[in-house]
């Protein structure tokens, strides 16, 4: 088991994907003067999202809506009921304002797309099989938390009127926010276009994808990197909860997989998507409909704590956790 | 050539959070401005640096020029309505230009 570990480890710390990452942070860290230009960074998250819809999309039009439905419900549940789980700890344990606990909630609720696309790189790695419709929970997990999130900080505002109004602000910016409207649309023009559609745009999506995660995940080392700064500023709680609640909400993640007989791949998938925390969609909500809240807390907790967990360690991990809670093959 | 004749006018300039500028740009067509510049930009104030790599988390700053009994309009709506809720910096500055009807 010890060695299985350390191999599980092993095959995800020397990846390129992961070994780019280390170099950004690196980079960042040394004060070098590497740095990506913003168009380039939205290029490759264009590039990543279009192609991981694209493939998802074919997918679910192979093993048919059928198959695909009950699980995809099941991450949007997971989705809606992770800050619920969440706010009271923030609240309790952590001694955090209203505004501050929900806020933190919906990043965890909400699904960090770069963690998922990951996690399928490395499972193509390590050579275990997994659902490509996965990619449908991707992205049904992203909105649900967002607007559980605005509710949980809005209930104990004192100006209930607006509530309306925020939550319309939310949900447009959940539902129609660049990287969901990517990642539905390409989903559906996948779908639609079935086996040729992937056959045609295969030498695209599919052959240079492995070197442009890489680079990308460069460019998010030195992203996370920067954030490194505010790592004192939110407190211990926060850096603890930075941690664990990534592998609580991965373990419980796996388990709702395993009551649905998916296998042990696509249950690693749905354990990495609840245990990954959104640093785009969700800050951004958040500043729209609960500007009370401090982005330095749920911020840094999502980009500076989470996301680098989850890429070097965490992966192995859920892997780990996946194999051990879902023995058997279906 | 004929001479040149300016006309004093305000520039009010807007630095903010890009998540701001669909309501700041409302508030300045409503305030009566007949037009705006912006650009995104990198910069550090009193709550820290914005790195500006992520395009979620950088700054643009906007610029109008109005007569100033319009910019008046617009500084007091800024305060009331959008200092509150988003990260911003406001100012204005006293301007000459060409064409006054322009603005």
């Amino acid at each position: 088991m010890n060695s299985e570990i350390l191999a599980a480890l092993a095959a995800n710390l020397l990846s390129p994907a992961v070994l780019f990452f280390a170099l950004g942070v690196f980079a960042t860290l040394a004060k070098s003067d590497l740095r990506f230009p913003e168009p380039l960074y939205v290029t490759l998250t264009i590039y990543l999202l279009v192609a991981i819809g694209f493939k998802g999309g074919a997918a679910i039009s192979k093993a048919g809506l059928a198959t695909v439905w009950k699980p995809t419900l099941l991450a949007m549940v997971l989705g809606a009921l992770i800050p619920l789980l969440v706010f009271p700890v923030l609240r309790r344990l952590g001694k955090l304002s209203a505004v501050d606990a929900a806020a933190i909630s919906a990043h965890y609720g909400s699904v960090s797309a770069v963690t998922f696309i990951a996690a399928t790189n490395y499972l193509r790695q390590v050579g275990l099989p997994f659902e490509e419709y996965a990619s449908a929970f991707l992205a049904v997990m992203e909105a649900p938390a967002i607007i559980v999130g605005v509710v949980l900080g809005r209930l104990g505002h004192p100006d209930r009127g607006a509530l309306g109004s925020t939550l319309r602000t939310a949900v447009h910016e959940a539902v129609l926010g660049r990287s969901v409207v990517l990642l539905v649309g390409a989903m559906l023009i996948g779908w639609a276009s079935g086996k040729k559609g992937a056959e045609a745009t295969a030498g695209f999506f599919v052959t240079p994808f492995q070197g442009i995660l890489a680079l990308f995940l460069l460019e998010m080392g030195m992203v996370a990197a920067r954030r490194f700064g505010d790592l004192k500023r939110v407190g211990r709680f926060l850096l603890g909860f930075g941690v664990v609640a990534p592998v609580v909400h991965g373990t419980v993640g796996i388990l709702a997989a395993r009551l649905l007989g998916l296998d042990t791949g696509t249950g690693m998938l749905l354990g990495t998507l609840a245990a990954s925390a959104s640093y785009i969609a969700a800050p951004a909500a958040m500043r729209l409909s609960l500007p009370e809240a401090n982005p330095t807390f749920y911020l840094t907790a999502a980009l500076g704590i989470t996301f680098p967990f989850n890429i070097t360690l965490g992966l192995p991990l859920y892997l780990e956790l996946a194999r051990y809670l879902i023995p058997t093959q279906p | 050539m004929s001479p040149v004749i300016t006309h004093p006018m305000k520039r009010v300039t807007v630095v903010c959070e890009k998540l701001a500028r669909g309501p700041v740009l409302a508030l300045i067509e409503s305030a009566g401005a007949h037009g705006w510049t912006l650009w995104e930009v990198e910069g550090s104030g009193r709550q820290g640096p914005r790195m500006a790599d992520i395009p979620e988390f950088t700054n643009i700053q906007i610029e109008v020029v109005v007569p100033p009994a319009v910019a008046g309009e617009l500084l007091g709506r800024l305060q009331q309505d959008c200092f509150p809720r988003y990260a911003m910096v406001a100012w204005e500055s006293d301007i000459r230009v060409l064409r006054a009807e322009k603005f």
